[in-house]
């Protein structure tokens, strides 16, 4: 069969390991026919030079019309580790476009991409988790990923996982959780959010706090996790030195402590002290979180005793340069100075 | 006829003397009877009836078989005797002494000492020339047969830079390459850059949405607070009314049925004094004695 190449040698500067794009309109359906080919090196180059062509929004909208992803989950179960991690790579990075994610909600990519939860490759099974990421931040993604059953999956990883990997289901988790708490609350994903919270790294303490944030939005998360007694854990975490660990912790606080008994938990593991140093701190989440946090706290009657002498930090405030933080500090001085 | 002839042959002299000169034999009177010819007479004769003509064998022959037939025996004792002779000169050259042996570098050669010289006129120059054919050459190989070239040579060259300018051709390849390549490059920064926006703004969001989110469960729990605390103190301040009413029935019940009764007892006792109830025992007792 004739070959469009002149010489066995090659030139000097080409990729051997891609298939070459044919030109235009032509490019992406003959990628797809070398994507079914049973030879394994048409596959493995077609995978690269679509890793490369993906990263134009244009050509992912017509890849999702012309049926990759069909093909693309059919690989995802190949046997050859690179044919998969390439296949991974192509779909995350489909993920990061608005079109992929919608194709994928479409052509149910999640449930085809949980198959590889337990993949012995490690690049695989990262690439898989950045896609579910991408996916949940995007609230039908979000809503898909529940769907498929995959958070109990999800939680039972972090356990096992590496701490990369973690980082990444933790992102995914805060994710679902604004969708739907209860299938992770069920799946005791409280204690091991507890556990993360000492870990050594601080991405993976910031995560898990933010996790937790979101967990303890529904009813049946307070009560959880006042419960497992992580508040002291994470008054504790108001010390620590990254502000992203202290903006988190205190927004864990402050969705904790609306209940009464996490008020009063909150109040025995002396919370006040800490979360008033951290009224000037210079993230605005942080002096956010914390302002909210100690609104909270002032509606029990014994923190509004304590925080009656500090109205003056809370009136500072009122000038911030964030607006939130300042409608805050409205609210919190209001809270304080009710009288009943 | 012999003898004749054999004269003639010895008067001939030269090297070779015929025994009959070689004639043209004459034909053979055909028929017996017919007179010979008077004219010259024409000595031919038949080939094949000739006696001179050997037949036969002729490598198995005699030397001489026209001599007179020499006895066999003879012939051998001659050969013998000769083979002797030849035998004692040998040995007789090789007893007898000679001169010396030519000293290394040397070479004896027969040499005239006479007075006057004799020019060696019947030695022939002698020349040996050898030619022997080299042992095992093969035949050499057949040279190519190029035939001669006929025609014209013409030969052309392309001189640099007659063809097309490299640096203006390749011009437009190399914009369209690196424009590739940089639009390639462009749009993964671009990716890049939209995600991180993308980010910032969700973080932004976030942290709004969670103090938002934090803020009405706040106030919903306070409401609930309220509300139960509301709802309690109604439900004891219900409570306590109830329950002065009822202590307050529970006095005015008391208190009527005090009055009621108060006048129960002495008009019961009077009634039932009137009915006969009461009555004195010793006397009922007499009057049932007496009256069963």
């Amino acid at each position: 069969m004739a070959h469009a190449r002149i010489s066995a040698r090659l030139p000097p500067d080409i990729d051997p390991t891609k298939a070459p794009i044919a030109f235009g309109e032509r490019a992406l359906p003959k990628l797809q026919e070398e994507l079914q080919a049973p030879a394994l090196l048409t596959r493995q180059r077609a995978l690269m030079a679509l890793c490369d062509l993906v990263h134009d929004p244009e050509n992912v909208y017509q890849a999702v019309t012309l049926g990759f992803l069909d093909n693309l989950k059919y690989l995802l179960l190949d046997e050859d580790s690179t044919v998969r991690q390439k296949t991974t790579e192509v779909l995350c990075i489909m993920a990061t476009h608005n079109v992929g994610r919608d194709g994928f909600i479409k052509n149910g990519v999640i449930p085809a991409l949980s198959q590889l939860l337990n993949d012995p490759v490690d690049i695989c099974r990262r690439n898989m988790h950045r896609a579910f990421e991408m996916m949940a931040e995007l609230p039908t993604g979000a809503v898909g990923i529940v769907e498929s059953n995959l958070i109990s999956s999800l939680v039972l990883k972090l356990k096992t996982e590496l701490d990369e990997i973690q980082e990444l289901i933790l992102d995914t988790l805060s994710g679902c959780l604004r969708v739907e708490a209860f299938e992770a609350l069920a799946t005791g994903a409280v204690p091991i959010l507890k556990e993360k919270l000492t870990h050594p790294s601080v991405a993976i303490r910031s995560k898990a706090a933010r996790a937790l944030l979101g967990i303890s939005v529904p009813q049946e998360g307070k009560n959880i996790v006042w419960d497992e007694e992580v508040i002291p854990v994470l008054v504790g975490l108001l010390e620590d030195s990254d502000p992203e660990v202290r903006a988190n912790a205190a927004g864990a606080l402050m969705n904790a402590t609306i209940t009464t008994q996490g008020k009063y938990a909150a109040l025995t593991a002396d919370a006040i002290p800490p979360l008033l140093k951290l009224v000037d701190d210079e993230t605005s989440k942080v002096r956010l979180n914390v302002i909210k946090a100690l609104t909270m706290l002032s509606e029990a009657p014994e923190g509004r005793k304590t925080l009656l002498n500090h109205v003056g930090l809370f009136r500072e405030r009122l000038n911030d340069s964030s607006d939130a933080v300042s409608r805050a500090a409205k609210i919190a001085i209001q809270v304080i100075e009710w009288k009943p | 006829m012999l003898p004749a002839r054999s004269q003639e042959a010895a008067a001939a002299g030269g090297t070779y003397s015929y025994c009959s000169r070689p004639r043209a034999l004459p034909a053979r009177r055909r028929y017996r009877g017919a007179p010979a010819p008077k004219e010259e007479p024409v000595r031919y004769g038949n080939l094949m009836y000739d006696r001179r003509v050997v037949r036969g064998n002729t490598y198995a022959l005699h030397v001489l078989p026209w001599t007179a037939q020499p006895d066999p025996l003879e012939i051998q004792r001659q050969r013998e005797a000769h083979r002797k002779a030849l035998a004692r000169k040998r040995a007789k050259e090789q007893l007898q002494s000679r001169t010396p042996e030519p000293v290394e570098g040397r070479k004896h050669v027969d040499v005239q000492t006479e007075l006057y010289l004799e020019e060696l006129g019947d030695r022939i120059i002698e020349v040996d020339v050898e030619c022997q054919t080299d042992a095992f050459l093969d035949r050499p190989p057949t040279p190519l047969f190029i035939p001669a070239k006929t025609g014209r040579d013409v030969a052309t060259q392309i001189e640099e830079g007659e063809l097309f300018d490299f640096d203006i051709e390749v011009k437009p390849m190399l914009e369209v390459l690196i424009g590739k390549i940089i639009e390639q490059a462009l749009l993964e920064v671009m990716e890049e850059e939209e995600l991180a926006n993308l980010r910032a703004h969700q973080y932004a969001y976030e942290e709004l949405r969670n103090a938002e989110l934090a803020e009405v469960q706040r106030l919903e729990e306070q409401e609930r607070r309220h509300r139960e605390e509301k709802e309690r103190r109604k439900n004891q301040q219900a409570q306590l009314l109830q329950k002065q009413k009822e202590t307050s029935e529970k006095i005015a019940a008391r208190a009527f049925a005090q009055r009621y009764l108060a006048d129960l007892i002495p008009s019961v006792f009077s009634s039932l004094r009137d009915s006969g109830y009461f009555y004195d025992p010793v006397e009922r007792g007499m009057c049932y004695f007496f009256l069963t």
